[in-house]
């Protein structure tokens, strides 16, 4: 019924036409609006009036603008950070403790001995280039040789640099082979190099060392990854270091603990490499007290004289702190402690937690990454290491069709080896010093939300001291190998203190700088300032824009209508007077009286006017002047409002 | 008549008419409190009661000082910083390397220019200590040094004379040996005040400093005798190498190919000429990596050991210089590109027969200058030359500044920092009371009496690289044999022995990873979030805007102003005329209309003194005074025709 009752109000309105003119309106809004300029701007004289006309004006345009930085403000997802420093019982790092050396050289001996004994003919070759050595060469097995060979590249003519091949006598190499073979060469007139040959040794390029120690472990290290990708990882990881012998002692606060509280994994660059309270099993051991006394204390055996000569030149054990089910990247985070000293490391837990999108670039778990993440068969958490090695494994496979021995291999991926993939050497370090391929990568990875680093402050002393080396030396010879003999010299083991300090965290975390509240606080601020708004002068502004409209399109309906008929009137009207002209003109010679009796005859015309069309524009005007009634009316609904 | 005329019309009988043009003081006040937009006080106006009244005017008035001081914390607050730390993965670029050797010449080199000094030192060994054959580790060609010595005259010992104390007897010392001294452990004794504040009573070695005319000598004590002769020995050897030209000290120091054995970047091999040389006057020749040398800076775009620089360095411990040096090594600095490597005050040592690494973490910081904080730019707003040729930074400015000052007052310059425009190096051949003067200057720049601390300011931006060094031994046992002999080859002609381990020393310098670290210091405050506080709290306390502060400085400076000038003029005019016409009443109204004073201020004023009269409504009869009647009823006139007009249509 209201509805209906509304809608006749409306027809009848738009019938009518509009109960209210533009001025009105405007008029009436100003001086019943609760913003404080308009008010002003109808209240004051003509001078002040134009002033506050303006004012206002400009305090507008001020709240428009502001309000247009504050939603720029609020939509670039700001962060603030907060930072908290202090001490609380934390969950005590996880410790990943690897030897130096990957195997146990005396039980790799047979893998690596054909490769030993090249080695051993090229430094000969290398250091004494006289050709009375070269009939010991005749036992070497030159297969690996002749894949990647080691080449003296003589440069004492740089237009013209000779390739001398280091057994160049015992077999014929590529074409730039030097006739003269054995040739005395030094290190300021000759650079090592390595060949590297793809497509069936056709299309070969020079790796070129500054240095002949770099050119030789480079070209060690790629033959034994050859090597050691074709053996099964259970050997590989029986021919590294058991947990029971790198761990020769082990104190967890006052806890005493083994190799047995240690989780092994078989890292490629550094065999068995054991991790302490990693937490993947069980529940993550806490500490809660700072110093020395109540961290990890380990004594490690790194076996110095057992390790692979060629392979690895410094000795250590290699350690890392990482989160709890975090993989441990050794490589590239890890640090070195040394033998024969005691090394302390006090531990800040330094831990940046980041709110994801849209206020920054994070991944919360990997998930929304594209690329695979290879570490995840240890059901170890997302990063961005593990990211980038899956990528670099990703982009060999798919340039190489191989995996690379250092790193995961997807599912149904074979390791390159000389025999499957003869091209994978050439492909690899092509690969490696390729910036592109790493930038992509860098591009593909995402950072993760939440970043934990462990501030370490290192600190060594020697140990065992002098006066105690002797009873510390015996008795830990008793307990690894019930000898009443000392087996074991300070060259060989290795002592770790890792604790917190007394602060034990830093924690930065963001939060949102600007939230809704804020954004809502500072409009209503500005607008406050400014002209004394609220959201509810909003709404009595728009109330007034449709009142506007609603105007606009009465008159228009009424301009419309008047068209209509004045178009009817027109057809029915204009053509009489020009007939009665033309009687007048055939009746009258002169044509000018005719203009005088126009105007009378449009005179005429309003008394007749009346009863074919009531709603011709003068009475538009008539209705204008009955109006008022109307005008107070609907003032009385606008008070009423 | 337009509608809307018709309405304002309206709005204008219904609003009392008073306002700008009420006739007092009071009036406006009122006609202010009704009308304003603030809310209170309307309050103050429209409540019956004393009581009530009272309690109104104390509330608004309480909001009013809330209001201000709400809004002077917001100014005072203004210019804080809110720090905030951002976390990029990144290809990073690989900072400057320099790498120093501790010794900084062949000793060998040298010796021909140091002979007479060593051979004093000697000298005053034996004589202080009682033993004048030094066992080196290393033995070298030992000459008969003391046998030498007997016949020449000491001339480093005469020029700055070492002298023992004994206990108790200060005045007397024992004219021997050596020393020198600066930012010392030991105190420093005023031969003239006989103060000492060593502690250990025992026998202290010094050495005395005196100006042009001896009469002003100043002792430096050391509590330990190592440290009186290395001082001593330094300050002369500064003298004798100030004297020496630039290209023979670097031709006497390291070469790059001699210092770096092997080197690799990013998995790719590099060389002595990947090296820039740069000079430091205490460390003899460095070497820098990554110096910007083609324009490109280099870059690494995977963390880890590899991917980082690794260089084999050999340190050559037979070349060492006894007494200038005491420990062995090389000394590495990790900067930004631009700035100076102060090998002296940083740097971390690295030993032989060792491997260093060095992982890297990369730190920014980025403060806000003025008017947050005092720090500068670019130091071009600092009043002190930059002497280095390098980016500005706290330290260079104190350098600088210190070497400034040292021009100034010695006439020549420090041995250890670079020679500011159009100045020499000490020497004492030239300005032989250089050390006095030094020493003073020095003690009196360590006490912040020469200004420089007050004139440097701090960078606003820098970079930190923060350093996890882990040592392990290098070579092990078993790969020793080998790489010694290789690296022994790829030495070549530069040695003719075989290197030993101890000779040399393995660094590694890597991104632990690529993430860097921005702490930077954003305005915690602009201009808008001001405003839109100061809206906030006007709002809160008062419902008050910008527009009611444009209306209390209308109604309070211009409108109240106005009153009183008019009523001021007024009491003049009266006054005025009542001197003038005692007899005449009636005169002094008829010009007060026409000529007031405020008719020139505002175009409705008219209405102004027709509001003098206004309170007799327009309908009643205006007794008496013609001229002011006349004067209101033409501007009544424009008013009463509004009236009708809005009551006309009103009656319909």
């Amino acid at each position: 019924m209201h509805v209906k009752k509304y809608l006749l109000k409306g027809l009848h309105r738009l019938q009518k036409g509009p109960g209210y003119t533009y001025k009105e309106l405007l008029v009436w809004y100003c001086d019943n609006t609760n913003t404080h300029g308009p008010k002003r701007i109808i209240c004051e004289g003509p001078k002040k009036k134009a002033m506050w006309f303006l004012l206002t004006l400009l305090f507008a345009a001020l709240v428009c603008w502001q309000w247009g930085i504050f939603i720029r403000t609020y939509l670039s997802w700001e962060v603030s950070v907060s930072l908290s420093v202090g001490f609380k019982t934390m969950d005590f790092p996880a410790v990943t403790i690897c030897n130096a050396s990957p195997f146990q050289y005396s039980k790799v001996r047979h893998l690596l001995k054909d490769l030993d004994e090249l080695m051993d003919a090229v430094l000969e070759r290398i250091l004494a280039p006289e050709p009375s050595h070269a009939n010991a060469t005749e036992a070497l097995n030159f297969t690996i040789w002749n894949h990647t060979p080691l080449v003296l590249i003589d440069e004492q003519n740089p237009h013209k640099p000779v390739v001398l091949d280091l057994f160049g006598d015992n077999h014929n190499s590529s074409a730039s082979s030097s006739p003269a073979p054995g040739r005395t060469c030094d290190a300021q007139g000759c650079k090592v190099a390595m060949r590297l040959c793809s497509l069936n040794g056709t299309v070969c390029t020079f790796r070129n060392f500054t240095s002949a120690t770099q050119a030789v472990m480079e070209w060690y290290v790629l033959q034994a990854t050859n090597i050691f990708s074709q053996v099964p990882r259970q050997e590989l990881v029986a021919m590294s270091y058991p947990g029971e012998q790198l761990i020769l002692a082990c104190l967890f606060g006052a806890e005493p603990c083994s190799h047995r509280n240690f989780t092994s994994i078989f890292h490629p660059d550094y065999g068995n490499c054991h991790i302490f309270n990693w937490g993947m099993t069980e529940k993550a051991l806490p500490s809660s007290n700072p110093g020395a006394e109540f961290g990890l204390k380990l004594i490690l055996d790194i076996g110095q004289e057992d390790y692979v000569p060629f392979l690895t030149s410094t000795a250590g054990a290699r350690l890392l702190l990482h989160e709890q089910r975090s993989y441990p990247f050794i490589k590239e985070e890890g640090i070195y402690a040394m033998s024969g000293t005691e090394t302390s490391i006090g531990v800040l837990v330094d831990r940046l937690e980041r709110k994801g999108e849209p206020y920054s670039r994070c991944t919360k778990n990997g998930s929304d990454v594209p690329i695979p993440n290879l570490y995840s068969d240890h059901n170890t958490t997302y990063s961005i290491q593990a990211c980038i090695h899956s990528c670099f494994q990703d982009h060999m496979i798919r340039n190489c069709s191989c995996g690379h021995y250092l790193y995961p291999l997807p599912r149904g991926e074979k390791y390159c080896n000389n025999q499957d993939f003869p091209d994978w050497a050439y492909c690899y370090s092509d690969l490696r010093i390729n910036v592109a391929q790493r930038e992509t990568c860098i591009n593909l990875c995402k950072e993760s939300c939440n970043d934990t680093q462990y501030k370490m402050t290192i600190s060594m002393a020697e140990w065992p001291s002098e006066a105690s080396e002797d009873w510390i030396l015996h008795v830990l010879s008793q307990e690894r190998d019930q000898s009443t003999n000392i087996t074991l010299s300070r060259k060989g083991i290795v002592k770790l203190n890792i604790y917190f300090q007394e602060f034990n965290y830093r924690t930065i975390e963001e939060s949102a700088a600007n939230n809704i509240v804020w954004l809502l606080s500072n409009l209503g601020g500005q607008f406050g300032f400014w002209m004394g708004g609220s959201v509810l002068c909003l709404i009595e502004f728009g109330e007034i824009i449709i009142d506007f409209v609603w105007i606009t399109v009465i008159k228009l309906v009424a301009f419309s209508k008047s068209l209509q008929r004045r178009r009817a009137q027109a057809h029915y009207a204009s053509p009489p007077p020009t007939v009665a002209e033309l009687v007048e003109a055939h009746t009258n010679f002169g044509f000018q009286p005719d203009v005088i009796s126009h105007s009378p005859t449009t005179g005429t015309y309003p008394d007749e006017q009346p009863v074919p069309i009531p709603g011709t524009p003068p009475p538009n005007y008539d209705s204008l002047r009955l109006q008022p009634l109307d005008v107070v009316e609907s003032d009385n609904e606008g008070d009423a409002i | 008549m337009a509608p809307g005329e018709k309405i304002k019309a309206k709005i204008k009988k219904n609003l009392p008419v008073t306002g700008p043009q009420a006739p007092t003081i009071k009036e406006l006040m009122r006609w202010y409190c009704l009308n304003t937009n603030t809310h209170g006080c309307r309050r103050i106006v429209v409540s019956r009661g004393r009581l009530r009244r009272l309690l109104w005017i104390l509330f608004t008035l309480t909001a009013v000082a809330l209001i201000f001081w709400q809004c002077a914390l917001l100014v005072i607050s203004f210019y804080t910083v809110s720090v905030s730390i951002k976390i990029h993965f990144q290809k990073l670029d690989f900072p400057a390397v320099t790498i120093c050797n501790i010794n900084p010449y062949k000793y060998s080199a040298v010796r021909d220019l140091l002979a007479d000094l060593e051979q004093e030192t000697r000298g005053a060994l034996k004589t202080l200590y009682g033993f004048s054959e030094i066992k080196s580790r290393k033995r070298r060609d030992a000459e008969s040094w003391s046998s030498v010595w007997e016949g020449t005259r000491p001339k480093f010992l005469n020029l700055v004379p070492l002298l023992a104390f004994k206990e108790g007897e200060m005045g007397k010392a024992r004219d021997f040996l050596t020393g020198r001294k600066r930012k010392v452990s030991g105190s420093i004794i005023r031969k003239e005040s006989d103060v000492m504040n060593v502690h250990e009573s025992k026998e202290v070695v010094g050495f005395q400093l005196c100006s042009n005319d001896t009469s002003n000598c100043a002792v430096y004590t050391f509590s330990s005798g190592v440290n009186a002769i290395q001082e001593w020995y330094k300050l002369h050897y500064m003298n004798i190498m100030a004297q020496v030209s630039l290209e023979k000290k670097i031709n006497m120091s390291y070469s790059a190919e001699e210092l770096l054995v092997t080197c690799f970047f990013d998995g790719v091999s590099c060389d002595a000429r990947n090296f820039t040389l740069f000079h430091h006057p205490m460390y003899g020749n460095c070497y820098t990596f990554n110096n910007r040398q083609n324009e490109t800076i280099l870059s690494t775009s995977m963390g880890g050991s590899e991917y980082g620089l690794q260089v084999i360095l050999h340190i050559n411990e037979e070349e060492y210089n006894p007494f200038l040096v005491s420990s062995t090594g090389a000394k590495v600095i990790i900067h930004r590109q631009d700035e100076y490597p102060f090998v002296e005050d940083v740097g971390t040592e690295i030993e032989t027969a060792m491997a260093t690494s060095i992982g890297m973490h990369l730190t920014e910081s980025f403060k806000l200058s003025e008017p947050y904080s005092q720090c500068t730019e670019d130091g071009s707003d600092v009043p002190v030359e930059n002497i280095y040729k390098a980016a500005y930074s706290l330290k260079i400015c104190l350098h600088s500044c210190f070497q400034t000052k040292m021009v100034e007052k010695c006439g020549c310059a420090q041995y250890s920092q670079p020679l500011p425009p159009a100045a020499n190096y000490c020497n004492y051949q030239q300005h032989p009371n250089w050390m006095y003067c030094y020493y003073q200057l020095h003690q009196a720049f360590v006490r912040e009496e020469l200004g420089c601390q007050s004139v440097c300011r701090e960078a606003c931006s820098f970079k930190e690289w923060t350093l996890t060094t882990s040592l392990a031994q290098w070579p092990s046992e078993v790969s020793e044999k080998w790489l010694l002999s290789v690296l022994t080859w790829d030495q070549g002609l530069q040695i003719k022995k075989k290197l030993n381990k101890t000779d040399l020393a393995k660094l590694l310098i890597f991104y632990k990873d690529l993430n860097q670290r921005s702490i930077m210091e954003n305005p915690a405050n602009s201009i808008e979030m001001l405003l839109s506080n100061f809206g906030g709290q006007l709002g809160l306390w008062m419902s008050c805007s910008i527009v009611c502060i444009i209306e209390i400085v209308e109604v309070f400076f211009i409108d109240s102003l106005s009153i009183i000038a008019r009523q001021q003029w007024q009491k003049a005019k009266q006054w005025w005329a009542q001197r003038q016409a005692p007899p005449c009443p009636e005169a002094p109204p008829s010009p007060q209309g026409q000529d007031n004073p405020v008719l020139d201020i505002d175009d409705d004023l008219p209405t102004f003194t027709s509001a003098l009269h206004l309170p007799p409504a327009p309908g009643t009869q205006v007794p008496g005074t013609p001229p002011p009647k006349y004067n209101t009823l033409r501007l009544e006139r424009a008013f009463s025709n509004q009236l009708t007009d809005t009551q006309v249509p009103a009656e319909f």
